[in-house]
């Protein structure tokens, strides 16, 4: 199946983004292609074949879930959009939406 | 130019025996610096007053009898996705605007705390688009001996390759990411460029820790304690389907291959071939997959209110779009755009959750081949044209980001993959075809005339 532009601006649309139409052009393009390679996967019988996990990922030291203290999250505070917002991340309004 | 075709491990050496100071080197490395980048730009920032005052503690340690650490005075650019307390970092990308850091990643830190100096962040493409290539650059030029990079489907081992370099991959989960700047979460790993196999392997035991901060970490540190110095009775294996593109290679890389592989056969290694049908003919469309799907969560995060660019709007809406619109570029909008499609719920099974089971199969087809035929390496071109379009670059080096493999990239365009945490066999591998075939030397010409 091939999306074409109005089906690629419903998804940018999703995606919170705008599109150019060079930009238009060139992310038809790019998915269409990507369909096509990603097609392949129907060539294989994958009923019985688990999603893939690193084995290591069973060995990963846990630490105990437990607050600690975060020495930057003042400074994370200070490098955010909009500084002015107390201790808090400021949004604009969205009862209006 | 004292210090300028150095290695890392012969300037930590200098300044710990009073020979010369780190205030020397960074000086006489920030005036290479400046003298090329003119013609190179290979340096989205230059970090001169935070690298003063990093040399300067290291100079101080040593006048006190301190140990400076293991990169005392050592220079280093580290690629801009990498964060440094307090210095920019963009990633490439307008959607991080002027943000600063406030905090360093553990990557940076461990070099930091070795008594490592901050010479500049590596220029870059935009996030999802961008090798690291001003981190190699940096290296080839003789800015600094050693720089990192960041690597998802071979964004270290091209630029290295381009650049005449070493550069490694390594095993998933054998260096934190934290503090790096996500792409593809389960693909990304920070590594090293280097002008030496030694200063490689001196490198990848400072960034070798286990890190709480990064869950995907594992500590495997005693992987460069074994030492095997010869090449006699190894086992290098060419990929079938991959020596098929080989009509298609441009000739300096072929010929590359011919040498490389006579070395191995004249040093008393057995070069063997295999075949990995699943990987040839699906890694590709499972990579980009994966990638574009831990793209799309990863860039959701720029928003306009945590953190970098934010456009004026009434609306959240608006001010969402307006913001990412103007943040990003078109190449980064495509992958999102391919991932918002793949978390569709008709997408979803058919393409994403299949692309994890392929995963599994491309990285059992790998492990099965190590251990069946006793295999010490995979000896392939980094590329199939040096001058091929972006996507296409990089079909031989994405096969070891989706399997989670090591791959060490040799300065003659090859690269050498091994199992999981073999990364101190490869090294010990291309330190032998070091010694026979020799270091890669500076780009010289890049200087001022």
């Amino acid at each position: 199946m091939k999306l074409n532009g109005d089906d690629v601006r419903a998804i940018a649309y999703e995606a919170r983004l705008s599109l150019t139409n060079a930009e238009l052009e060139g992310a038809v393009s790019y998915i269409n292609n990507f369909l096509e390679m990603a097609g392949r996967f129907k060539e294989l019988d994958l009923k019985n074949v688990e999603p893939f996990r690193f084995a290591e990922s069973r060995e990963c030291p846990l630490r105990e879930d437990k607050p600690e203290p975060f020495a930057q999250a003042p400074d994370i505070l200070a490098a955010r959009c909009a500084a002015d917002a107390g201790a808090f991340f400021k949004v604009p309004r969205i009862m209006e939406e | 130019m004292r210090f300028r075709s150095m290695g890392a491990r012969e300037i930590a050496a200098g300044v710990r025996e009073k020979k010369f100071s780190a205030a020397e080197v960074f000086e006489e490395c920030l005036r290479t610096a400046t003298d090329c980048e003119d013609r190179l730009s290979a340096l989205a920032a230059v970090t001169a007053e935070a690298g003063r005052i990093q040399a300067k503690r290291v100079d101080e340690k040593v006048a006190k009898g301190e140990d400076p650490g293991l990169l005392a005075g050592v220079p280093v650019v580290i690629k801009d996705n990498i964060c440094a307390n307090g210095i920019r970092t963009a990633a490439g990308s307008r959607i991080l605007g002027d943000w600063v850091p406030p905090y360093d990643a553990t990557a940076w830190s461990l070099l930091a705390d070795q008594g490592a100096v901050l010479l500049g962040k590596g220029s870059m493409d935009e996030l999802a688009t961008g090798v690291s290539d001003g981190s190699a650059a940096a290296v080839a030029a003789g800015y600094v001996p050693f720089s990192l990079g960041s690597d998802t489907g071979g964004s270290i081992r091209l630029p290295a390759s381009y650049c005449g370099i070493y550069g490694l991959k390594p095993t998933y989960g054998l260096v934190s990411r934290y503090g790096m700047i996500s792409y593809g979460s389960s693909l990304d790993q920070i590594g090293p460029f280097t002008r030496s196999v030694e200063d490689m392997e001196l490198v990848m035991r400072v960034l070798a820790r286990h890190d709480p901060k990064d869950s995907t970490s594992v500590s495997k540190n005693e992987i460069f304690a074994r030492r095997t110095n010869t090449l006699k009775g190894r086992r290098i294996a060419l990929v079938k389907e991959f020596m098929d593109f080989s009509p298609t290679l441009d000739q300096i890389t072929a010929d590359a291959m011919k040498r490389t592989i006579r070395l191995f056969e004249e040093s008393g290694s057995e070069v063997i071939e295999v075949s990995l049908p699943t990987v040839a003919r699906y890694a590709a469309a499972c990579y980009y997959t994966i990638a574009a799907s831990e793209a799309y969560t990863n860039f959701a995060r720029f928003d306009g209110v945590r953190c970098g660019r934010a456009a004026e709007a009434a609306g959240l809406r608006e001010m969402f779009e307006t913001t990412r619109s103007e943040g990003f570029d078109g190449g980064v909008k495509s992958r999102i755009i391919v991932g918002t499609y793949l978390s569709e719920p008709d997408c979803y099974e058919k393409y994403y959750v299949a692309a994890t089971r392929v995963r599994t199969l491309i990285a059992e087809e790998f492990y099965k081949t190590f251990d069946a035929d006793r295999i010490d390496c995979i000896l392939q071109p980094v590329t199939p044209s040096l001058s091929g379009k972006i996507g296409e670059l990089n079909l031989y080096t994405l096969t070891a980001n989706v399997a989670g493999l090591p791959a060490f990239s040799l300065p003659a365009g090859l690269q050498i993959i091994g199992p999981r945490w073999s990364d101190g066999e490869l090294l010990d591998i291309g330190l032998e075809v070091e010694k026979i075939s020799g270091a890669p030397k500076i780009a010289y010409f890049l200087q001022r005339r």
